[in-house]
């Protein structure tokens, strides 16, 4: 009985321990993330958000991706909804902001973007905000080469000249913008205005020698990522090398390379004309028989 | 003597040649070498490799109707086994060129009775390469297509132009050695029959033996043995540039053309030692088929492998001390990963262990050769795999989505029956040939025996 008695109690004891795991397990604590905003305006028509969400884990930042945000102009209202979006692998999202705000967005010079993630199982409940001035950004090319942008804000109701703003002066290229000179930014002056020399003169354009000029303000904490666009005949004319009808060896079959052709079709003739010979030359043994 | 106003045809020393009686001795050597017809064992020796072709054609009957589906192959390994069996025939077709024409023109008088077992070899394996590459089609119907539409950038069409020269000139180079022996079987209607006596007069009542006849028929010889080995040297280089012009791991070498041609070269020699053994036994043509022959085939068997190994070690080698990331996982599968045992087993069987027994004198002994000949050619067979399958599962590009079916290959039984069937087929239109035509040259066969009484 006293085995008996030890067993139960060894029992109770063991299954109450890991009730005990189960119980503490249940408590363990959610991650944290952390939402960054972007602002950006292409062209002063354009205008979308960026979100970033990350989380840090054994003390370094890692993307998450799949997080469900719902994006806001100024305030966490329905009305006010610029858009749901889900994060991708990278942590991030886009989104448009819908023509049907311009109402809003006009009301004010300044406006602040919402993001908001109401928690799930692994993440609490997290928001990011980010706060910018209505501006603009034009570009002018001189005919002397020279690249102005300007650039403005809204004040009350009318757009005032900014002073000391960055702006990146560059060429639109296929992976990367390249700047127009060495110098990598220019700074606007009192009247809002930032020039540089175009110094890029050999650079390949479309077939007329067009290349696209921008002028933006990256990363800029009141104004946000603005840009803009300008097409100039700057460029050298690029007449692209298609080989697509040339006769070369990837070619189809009627565009093979002369030189093949000729060096096939010579061995060809030359090795099966001695077949043939030898072919030719079982008739002339038959013949001899019948001379015989 | 069947027929008494049999002649044969003496060599003089003009070399050219004159009709006489023949002689009691040459009278042994025709009935030595008269092709025999098929015993019990024969026919169902012949009858198992009929069954194997059958059971080939149905397989190949269900490929026709359900498609290449019935294959194992898939995105990955696009090329399976149909395609490395086709390297394969094309490799032994090469000993046609080799003991023949390499032979004849470098005067090497002992290989003379091996010459018609080479070229028997050599059009069989070249009428199933032909084969087994309309097999590998999804749609054979669309051959055609090949000739109408087909680049000449492509290796492909170099291969289909290469081994229609090659069939050609392996006929043409059975055929003309075979005239005077034509004659010397009209003369024994009634041992080969009626129906065997009207083919050997179609093929060859013409042949009288004369002087103007052999100055003809020598001199196209001796063309075609020059021919053959150009062309020969371009089939299995351009067959080797039908993978080093895709660029993937373990076919993106300079080193492919002479490494296939060297693996040939053995695979080819490795099969006339089988078949010289099985044709001595069977026929007791032992007073032809001598130890010396057996003993220089298996000097020349080291010979090839230590030049195959040669380019084993050029080939796989350099790629190993760099070991570059592309290609890292492709070798290390061969090397020590799930194609490990097949790629050492090729290695020992088919190189370095022929070259460990051959180099002994009493390794060179007919039993000997005979099993250092079926591990030459078995072994040539799995490495033709080898250079098919494990480079197919490695692209430089891996696929993405594909189901997971498609990164392992092992042929399914359509594709083994099919491949055993022409396997099969092609040892029986060796065997068919052989009881057709004499197996050794007999008018050669005296003419040596006369020139070396002579001398």
């Amino acid at each position: 009985m006293k085995l008996l008695y030890k067993l139960s109690a060894g029992s109770i004891f063991f299954l109450l321990l890991l009730s005990g795991y189960n119980a503490f397990s249940q408590t363990a604590d959610k991650g944290t993330l952390s939402i960054g905003l972007n602002y950006f305006v292409n062209n002063n028509q354009v205008q979308y958000l960026t979100a970033k969400v990350k989380t840090k884990v054994n003390g370094k930042f890692q993307n998450v991706g799949g997080i469900a945000l719902k994006l806001f102009l100024n305030k966490d209202s329905a009305g006010n909804l610029i858009g749901k979006v889900v994060t991708n692998e990278q942590g991030e999202a886009t989104s448009m902001i819908p023509a049907g705000m311009s109402k809003l967005w006009k009301a004010s010079v300044k406006h602040t973007f919402l993001a908001s993630f109401y928690g799930d199982k692994k993440f609490d409940a997290a928001t990011g905000d980010l706060t910018v001035g209505r501006a603009k950004i034009l570009i002018d090319a001189g005919s002397d080469k020279t690249v102005t942008a300007s650039v403005f804000e809204m004040k009350d109701t009318s757009w005032a000249p900014v002073k000391g703003v960055d702006v990146v002066l560059a060429v639109r290229r296929l992976n990367a913008d390249l700047p127009i000179n060495e110098k990598p930014t220019f700074t606007t002056d009192s009247t809002g205005k930032a020039s540089g020399d175009f110094k890029r003169d050999s650079i390949p354009g479309d077939a007329k020698g067009n290349i696209t000029l921008v002028a933006k303000i990256v990363d800029n904490d009141q104004y946000g990522n603005l840009s803009i666009e300008k097409k100039v005949p700057w460029g050298a004319k690029f007449v692209p090398v298609n080989l697509f009808n040339e006769r070369t060896l990837f070619a189809t079959r009627a565009k093979a390379p002369i030189w093949l052709i000729l060096m096939a079709t010579s061995i060809i003739i030359a090795v099966w004309g001695v077949l043939i010979m030898l072919v030719l030359n079982l008739f002339r043994i038959r013949k001899l028989a019948k001379e015989a | 003597m069947e027929n008494s106003s049999l002649t044969i045809e003496k060599p003089m020393k003009s070399d050219a040649l004159h009709e006489a009686p023949i002689s009691a001795a040459d009278e042994q050597i025709i009935q030595d070498l008269l092709p025999r017809k098929f015993t019990k064992s024969g026919w169902v020796w012949t009858g198992i490799l009929m069954a194997i072709c059958l059971v080939g054609a149905f397989a190949y009957y269900r490929q026709l109707r359900y498609g290449l589906v019935v294959t194992h192959m898939r995105d990955y390994v696009s090329w399976g086994i149909y395609i490395s069996n086709f390297v394969f025939f094309v490799a032994i077709s090469l000993v046609g060129s080799l003991i023949t024409a390499v032979f004849r023109l470098a005067g090497v008088k002992w290989g003379a009775p091996l010459t018609r077992i080479a070229e028997m070899i050599a059009v069989a394996a070249i009428i199933f390469a032909s084969i087994i590459i309309i097999v590998d089609m999804g749609s054979p119907e669309r051959f055609y297509n090949l000739f109408l539409y087909g680049r000449i950038q492509s290796p492909i069409i170099w291969d289909v132009i290469v081994i229609a020269t090659y069939f050609v000139i392996s006929l043409l180079l059975l055929y003309y050695p075979l005239l005077p022996d034509i004659k010397i079987l009209l003369g024994f209607k009634e041992r080969s029959g009626a129906r065997l006596y009207k083919f050997y007069s179609f093929l060859g009542s013409f042949w009288k033996g004369s002087h103007k006849q052999y100055l003809l028929s020598k001199k196209a010889i001796n063309v075609l043995c020059i021919a053959i080995i150009p062309v020969a040297f371009t089939i299995h280089t351009v067959t080797s540039w039908l993978f080093a012009t895709t660029y993937r791991p373990g076919w993106d070498s300079t080193n492919f053309g002479a490494y296939f041609i060297a693996g040939a070269f053995l695979v080819g020699a490795g099969s006339v030692v089988v078949a010289m053994y099985v044709f001595r036994r069977w026929y007791h043509l032992e007073k032809y088929i001598t130890l010396n022959h057996f003993d220089k085939m298996g000097r020349m068997l080291v010979l090839l492998s230590l030049l195959y190994l040669y380019f084993n070690v050029n080939e796989f080698l350099t790629p190993f001390f760099k070991m570059k990331e592309s290609e890292s996982a492709y070798l290390k599968d061969l090397f020590t990963g799930s194609f490990a045992p097949v790629f050492w087993f090729a290695i020992l069987t088919g190189i370095i262990l022929p070259i460990i027994i051959l180099v002994f004198k009493q390794g060179r002994r007919p039993l000997p050769m005979f099993i250092v000949g079926i591990m030459v050619v078995v072994g040539a067979w799995f490495k033709r795999y080898l250079i098919v399958t494990p480079t197919l599962l490695h692209p430089f590009l891996p696929m993405h989505d594909v189901p997971a079916m498609y990164r392992r290959y092992f042929p399914s039984w359509e594709e083994w029956a099919i491949t055993m069937g022409s396997l099969a087929g092609a040892i029986l239109i060796i065997t068919l040939l052989c009881r057709i035509f004499p197996i050794i040259p007999i008018q050669e066969t005296i003419t040596e025996r006369h020139h070396e009484t002579t001398v």
